[in-house]
């Protein structure tokens, strides 16, 4: 088995391979970025110093994310399902279902395999290469996400929540309202773009949102008819903004509105009166707790490791009554782009 | 989800719910309205009674003064046995991430397969729902309790019981929707005027009674019945930017005593508290001093204090009479109460409340004069300068501050605009520095919004510790603020304890408070009295927090404040 370190805000950290998984720090010598969202990429600062070269692998559409959010250094990009040797391991990129380009990582060692989920989703967002993962392989070790690892959390279906968003949207535009979506810049915008790309109205986006939707289209998956974001031409269109955009101005002229909140936390309903939305509709690009069970029991891995969780032990007590063994890795919840 | 074609039978409770449901997820109060109009227009009179009052008052209409009398304890451990998961282990970090319990059995019953098996919809009418209600309420033993409640939620969606479990405890439904706007919707259904129907809830205090009066068309029915409370008037804050026409009003000091409302006839007297339950056991002397007097047939509207060496007490001196039903009389000894009534509401059989102000109050000074009955003390206010000497005065009586009342203005319950105004000050403030977070319920579950703040003992030889904690906070900050602080708080935290995290002592907080208690039981050894956010100081860091000392100082000066006696400048008197 692998040595595992958690290096708090800075990702995972392999020794024995000098690898960190979504890491920050400088003494690796190899990166693996799971996906594009902001808290997953390394900073430019700990890759520029040229004395001590590291290697960053990330798959096509994150490395082509990443670069547009500002990523300067060198990515070795590896398409999925295409092992490669670094050293004394290899590596084998899976899709992971979170957003577009993100992968779980498949290490094989002399010592023994793990699997990174990274951030992921199954079933699938329906934006992203799908979900798969080695079969006919037993993991040894599984470190897994559990961003909603808590029995309150069961996701409707895509096809469901596909229909919700459609019929918001019909409903607030047969009604003389303009429908905004609220949800994270990468990732969930173009998710909910691409659930209405069949309706005949045009989309605007957020401004930073916007070019990323670019390489959403460049490796396949369509958006529909969308623009970015125009205040004098908005009114009418179907919108989407990240909450901070709506509180800075976004379409603050138009008084008919009706607003939906989309993100996994929309299932509290606290959040009504704290986001101040219409309509709260619980979509999420993470695995629910019945999902996560479900992979995990799945999967038969020897040794578990749980991050990002609100309680660790509701996970953990109940992985343990399945007979797998478990233990928890403590990195921060993040909630911006759940 | 809106818009969904309901399966359920009009008079179901679970179609309550999901009508429930539905203006919780609508924004616009006038859409709600609406909502709820349609629904209650389908209703038998006998419904519209049940479903109104399950939507205003709960399960038990207020004036029944009964309870179903069941801990949130009690509710949370049954439903985690009925989910088959741990209590601590799962059930908490559930409720800590929702903030609700009731959301929380909701969502578990939904989607747990251990208790989805357990459930089937049975299609209670509102009155059985009502009657379980009344069972509940019934049985004493817990263990029994439990099994009537599972017997419940086992009939019920999971959705009608977070609805049921609200019902029981007679808290908000958290739908944004409360008994004003229940007015409403029964106004805009039953096609009657708002004031008419408002007018009704005042003399019956059951919303119950005025929606089956409303539907029937017989709202001038309504009648006021002795000994049977009516619905209170209550006070507006007086906005420091509001220009009022000083002459159309009068001042009376604002009391800091206990609100009711006094029912007499000859030697027969009742009072009951402002949320309408009968107090009369509480204050025997009260009770004692007025049925004396031999009344004619009148309400009065009114306040107890403590009265003792011609000066009026400390509110921390009425509670120790708050609650005791059986008062020794060494204890009314030591804390001797009265009543001072400042409206009449009626007199002689005969409605006054529609009565503009000063015409009640002539008549509330004859009877003074004729019963001997101590009443408020008016003051013209010819300019905002004198309303503020005024204030002065009445806080050093010992009193809140001031109460603004229109001449011309009729008796009428709850708030109306600029009828009845209040100015109060708070009594203290202290700037002190955040110890420990706490996730939030209700409104702002999900996220850190309850705050322990500290005061330092840093050179104080009593301690080791550098802050102590000297009172828990959840309000007075903006949302703005409240963002604010929990994402300054991410990078301060040191430890977690469930649902409560350590914090790195950094953020000051200006605190405002009523009140400075002893409490022997904390650390301090003192408490505050409704504490809340005034500012949070981002210019201090915890080096400027005030000392326990200062506390100390604050509370000495507050218990030794000179509360002068009645005889100079009086608060309230004997009409002659």
């Amino acid at each position: 088995m692998l040595r595992i370190k958690k290096a708090r805000f800075h990702g995972i950290h392999i020794p024995e391979l000098a690898l960190g998984l979504d890491y920050s720090d400088t003494n690796v010598k190899s990166i693996v970025v799971s996906h594009a969202h902001a808290d997953h990429i390394p900073r430019n600062r700990a890759l520029s110093q040229e004395s001590n070269p590291i290697e960053v692998y990330a798959t096509p559409p994150t490395a082509a994310l990443m670069r547009l959010r500002g990523f300067r250094a060198p990515i070795r990009e590896i398409p999925f399902h295409s092992p490669i040797m670094i050293r004394n391991f290899r590596l084998t990129f899976y899709p992971a279902g979170h957003i577009l380009g993100s992968a779980m990582t498949f290490i094989e060692s002399p010592v023994g395999n793990l699997l990174y989920t990274g951030d992921c989703k199954t079933p699938a967002s329906p934006a992203t290469e799908g979900f798969d993962f080695p079969k006919n392989t037993s993991v040894d070790q599984l470190i897994i996400e559990a961003t909603f690892g808590l029995p309150i959390y069961r996701w409707k279906s895509n096809e469901e929540l596909k229909a919700e968003l459609i019929e918001f949207s019909q409903k607030s535009l047969d009604d003389g309202y303009t429908p905004i979506f609220i949800g994270y810049n990468l990732g969930k915008a173009q998710e909910m773009m691409h659930m209405l790309k069949d309706m005949p109205y045009t989309k605007q986006i957020h401004g930073a949102g916007f070019p990323l939707c670019k390489v959403y289209e460049d490796f396949g998956i369509s958006l529909g008819n969308y623009q970015r974001y125009e205040r004098k031409t908005s009114e009418g269109c179907i919108l989407f903004t990240p909450n901070s955009g709506l509180e800075s101005g976004f379409a603050s002229h138009i008084k008919k509105r009706k607003i939906a909140y989309c993100s996994g936390w929309a299932s509290h309903e606290a959040r009504r009166s704290q986001i101040n939305a219409d309509r709260l509709i619980p979509l999420s690009d993470h695995l629910d707790y019945f999902e996560l069970m479900h992979f995990c029991e799945q999967l038969q891995p020897k040794k578990i490791y749980i991050t990002h969780t609100p309680d660790p032990n509701v996970v953990l007590h109940e992985l343990e009554s399945k007979g797998l063994d478990a233990c928890y890795l403590d990195l921060a919840a993040q909630e911006e782009d759940a | 989800m809106s818009s969904e074609l309901s399966t359920y039978d009009a008079s179901s409770f679970e179609e309550w719910a999901r009508v429930m449901q539905e203006i919780a997820e609508t924004r616009s109060s006038n859409e709600k309205i609406g909502l709820c109009s349609r629904y209650l227009e389908t209703l038998s009179t006998s419904d519209l009674a049940l479903a109104t009052q399950f939507m205003a008052e709960g399960a038990f209409s207020n004036i029944s003064g009964k309870r179903a009398s069941i801990g949130a304890r009690t509710i949370a451990t049954q439903a985690a046995k009925f989910c088959e998961i741990d209590y601590d282990l799962v059930f908490k970090p559930c409720r800590t991430a929702t903030g609700s319990s009731s959301e929380t059995i909701q969502k578990l019953f939904e989607n747990l397969p251990s208790a989805r098996k357990k459930w089937r919809v049975n299609n209670w009418s509102l009155s059985q729902i009502k009657e379980h209600c009344e069972t509940l309420a019934q049985i004493r033993d817990r263990s029994k309790k439990q099994h009537y409640l599972t017997k419940v939620w086992s009939g019920l969606s999971p959705l009608a019981t977070k609805y049921f479990l609200r019902l029981l405890s007679r808290g908000s439904l958290r739908i944004g929707f409360e008994l004003r706007s229940v007015l409403q919707a029964l106004s805009r259904c039953c096609k009657v005027e708002n004031e008419a129907i408002r007018y009704a809830q005042m003399l019956t205090g059951s919303i119950a009674k005025t929606a089956i009066l409303a539907k029937e068309k017989r709202l001038s029915e309504a009648e006021f019945q002795l000994f049977h409370p009516m619905a209170f008037m209550l006070a507006a804050p007086l906005s420091s930017d509001k220009s009022l026409e000083w002459k159309d009003y009068i001042a009376e000091e604002k009391f800091d005593g206990m609100r009711c409302q006094l029912h007499a006839h000859q030697n027969r007297v009742e009072l009951f508290s402002r949320d309408l339950n009968p107090i009369s056991k509480q204050f025997p002397e009260i009770i004692q001093t007025f049925s004396d007097k031999s009344l004619p047939y009148l309400v009065l509207d009114g306040e107890i204090c403590v009265f003792k060496n011609d000066t009026i007490q400390a509110f921390q001196d009425l509670q120790k009479r708050m609650g005791v039903k059986k008062p020794t009389a060494q204890l009314q000894d030591q804390y001797p109460t009265i009543f001072i009534a400042y409206d009449l509401l009626v007199y002689e059989k005969e409605m006054w409340v529609r009565k503009p102000m000063n015409q009640r109050r002539e008549q509330l000074e004859s009877l003074s004069k004729t019963f001997n009955i101590p009443i408020s003390k008016q003051h013209n206010i010819p300019s905002r300068e004198y309303m503020e000497q005024l204030f002065r005065r009445a806080r050093e009586h010992g009193n809140e501050g001031l109460m603004l009342k229109h001449r011309y203005a009729p008796y009428s319950f709850g708030e109306r605009k600029n009828h009845w105004l209040k100015v109060k000050e708070p009594s203290g403030s202290l700037d002190t520095v955040i110890l420990y977070a706490h996730a939030g319920s209700g409104k702002r579950g999900g996220s850190y919004s309850d705050f322990t703040l500290g005061v330092s003992v840093k050179d104080d030889d009593r301690y080791e510790e550098e802050f102590i904690p000297i009172g828990k906070a959840y309000g007075g900050y903006t949302d703005e603020e409240w963002k604010q602080l929990n994402t300054q708080m991410k990078s301060l935290i040191l430890d977690r304890f469930g649902p409560t995290v350590l914090l790195k002592p950094s953020i000051v907080v200006e605190l405002e408070f009523e009140a400075i208690q002893p409490n022997p039981r904390t650390k301090a050894k003192y408490t505050l009295r409704f504490p809340r956010f005034k500012a949070i100081r981002w210019d201090l860091s915890p080096a400027d927090v005030d000392t326990l000392k200062e506390v100390e100082r604050q509370y000495q000066q507050d218990a030794q404040r000179e509360r002068s006696p009645q005889k100079s400048g009086q608060s309230f008197h004997v009409a002659n």
